[in-house]
């Protein structure tokens, strides 16, 4: 079974220890947890993961792919999407261009045949905003396929978002912080959403801040805490935990 | 009829001219390059198109051929050392290059004439080929645009970290952009060249520069329409005022301040935007 492997992970700033030994599995189908409290290097292994930040020590395998020291845009196409912890959209564009621009990794036609308008590149072009159209359709939001991205509400941009990654076809996603910002019924659409991922067959690693909403959707969840992992196993094991309630409250 | 058409033909000669810059300067500012260099390309293309008919005497299409490679080539080793640059950066290095190209062109005399400029080009070059040229690079733009290219490019230049999780290479496309600015850019360099009779090296320095940024400034930056717009305003517009002819870089600054401050898209842009937030609402409106 294909599965997003992190092992021994490592990310030194100079002294200071970002991550320290990570070993993080991602199986196909399944919703995998990652929590930790402010500080406790979640965004350096997404960052890391992603290739935004190069990796010290250990290593990222997508099934037999080693991603770890791969190139930002290569990543993609390896079969990893992720969302921003802060919604990125491209927000001059319009809403189902910013679906199109996730299709990117799926498109085949030349170079030359993209400059000189040849007609490969048109049906292809048309191809993409069909499926980009199906996409808005599946996510409810067909009407707002023309409206500029940046003028939606901020449950409609994650939707935008999540269709992005969707759109790259991806075997994993990766989702920083989803529903931050977000009120309870609009957490619980897309926990749908994210069930449906699993649902799928992809693999989905769920970096989140809200601890319930994690226990709620996760097969396995994994915490950390000053760069190194403290718990992992089921949510409940990893809830009752003694040192998981020691780093989230204190001790 | 004929004559009052005869006398305008200069002007739409340099329109075409200046068409073709102001979409070499286009594409670059599409792909999220701030690069100024358009006006360096321009002139090595003229020199190197003008270099080839005066002093090696060889066929026209044989000196725009080698003016655009030369052109394109000086671009690609150009996004060697700006891929690592960003924004104004890029924008001070480009300006640099402009000058490093003026001076040479200005000090290689034995090769250029230096400043005397490079004399008794045979005038090859009629509106028709200009024509010609600039339909062929409003079509090249306006596929870039309609394709993935132009969607990449779209994504590279409004936020780099989604476009590579999206698994575009920034380097690649801005090269590629680069490489597309310094072909156009020596294409027409070439035709000015062979339209003009002779070159003079200040003629692609500093204030070529602010000209054709003006117009993708004026016109707007985002659609292949705002070149053509904002070099046809700018070209009729001192006509129209001939009075003032004479201080068109005075028309011109305060032109690009009124612009940027109540229509920082450009005209082209805008008026596109208005369009689209219309549509929009008669449709909600109808709904």
């Amino acid at each position: 079974m294909t599965m997003l492997r992190l092992s021994k992970l490592s990310k030194y700033f100079g002294g200071v220890v970002a991550s320290q030994d990570v070993d993080i599995d991602v199986p196909a189908g399944q919703i995998t947890g990652l929590i930790g409290p402010n500080g406790a290097g979640k965004t350096t292994i997404v960052n890391m993961i992603t290739g935004m930040l190069p990796v010290t020590d250990g290593t990222i395998h997508i099934g037999d792919t080693d991603i770890t020291h791969a190139p930002a845009h290569t990543i993609s196409r390896a079969g990893l999407a992720r969302t921003f912890q802060n919604i990125r959209l491209l927000s001059e564009a319009s809403v189902i261009d910013n679906v199109m621009i996730g299709f990117h990794r799926h498109e085949t036609s030349s170079t030359i045949a993209a400059l000189l308008g040849l007609p490969s590149a048109a049906r292809e072009t048309m191809d993409i905003q069909q499926r980009a159209m199906a996409l808005l359709q599946r996510f409810d939001m067909a009407d707002l396929a023309e409206y500029p991205a940046g003028g939606l509400s901020y449950g409609h941009q994650r939707k935008v978002e999540m269709m992005r990654a969707l759109a790259s076809e991806p075997d994993f996603i990766l989702l920083d912080e989803p529903i931050a910002g977000m009120n309870d019924v609009e957490s619980e659409g897309l926990a749908e959403i994210f069930r449906g991922f699993a649902a799928d067959g992809k693999g989905v690693l769920l970096i989140e801040h809200n601890v319930r909403f994690v226990a709620k959707l996760c097969s396995k969840v994994y915490v950390l805490d000053g760069g190194r992992l403290i718990s992992e196993g089921t949510p409940d094991h990893v809830l009752n935990d003694q040192a998981v309630i020691t780093a989230y409250l204190g001790g | 009829m004929s004559q009052f058409i005869a006398g305008y033909l200069p002007l739409f000669d340099l329109y075409l001219l200046h068409l073709g810059l102001a979409f070499s300067q286009y594409i670059v500012l599409r792909a999220g390059v701030f690069s100024l260099a358009t006006a360096a390309f321009a002139g090595i293309g003229a020199y190197t198109a003008g270099i080839f008919a005066v002093n090696l005497g060889l066929h026209p299409v044989l000196g725009l051929a080698a003016g655009t490679l030369t052109g394109m080539g000086a671009a690609l080793f150009l996004s060697i050392p700006l891929a690592r640059l960003r924004g104004v950066y890029q924008a001070i290095a480009t300006v640099a290059f402009i000058q490093i190209v003026v001076s040479l062109n200005i000090y290689s005399e034995s090769l250029t004439g230096g400043a005397m400029g490079l004399n008794a080009i045979p005038k090859t070059v009629g509106t028709g080929v200009l024509l010609i040229a600039a339909v062929a690079a409003t079509y090249l733009v306006w596929s870039i645009e309609k394709g993935r290219l132009g969607r990449a490019f779209d994504a590279i230049r409004q936020d780099e970290a989604v476009a590579a999780s999206l698994g575009i290479s920034i380097t690649w496309h801005q090269a590629l952009a680069f490489a597309i600015s310094g072909a156009l850019a020596g294409l027409f360099g070439g035709l000015e060249a062979y339209h003009s009779y002779a070159l003079d090296p200040n003629q692609f320095g500093f204030h070529l520069l602010i000209t054709v940024l003006s117009y993708v400034i004026l016109g707007g930056r985002n659609s292949v329409a705002g070149p053509l717009i904002g070099t046809a305003i700018l070209i009729i517009l001192p006509e129209l005022a001939r009075p003032l002819a004479e201080n068109r870089l005075i028309i011109y600054g305060i032109m690009l301040i009124v612009v940027i401050n109540y229509l920082p898209k450009g005209i082209a842009d805008t008026a596109i935007d208005t369009i689209r937030a219309r549509r929009l609402k008669r449709r909600e409106a109808a709904a």
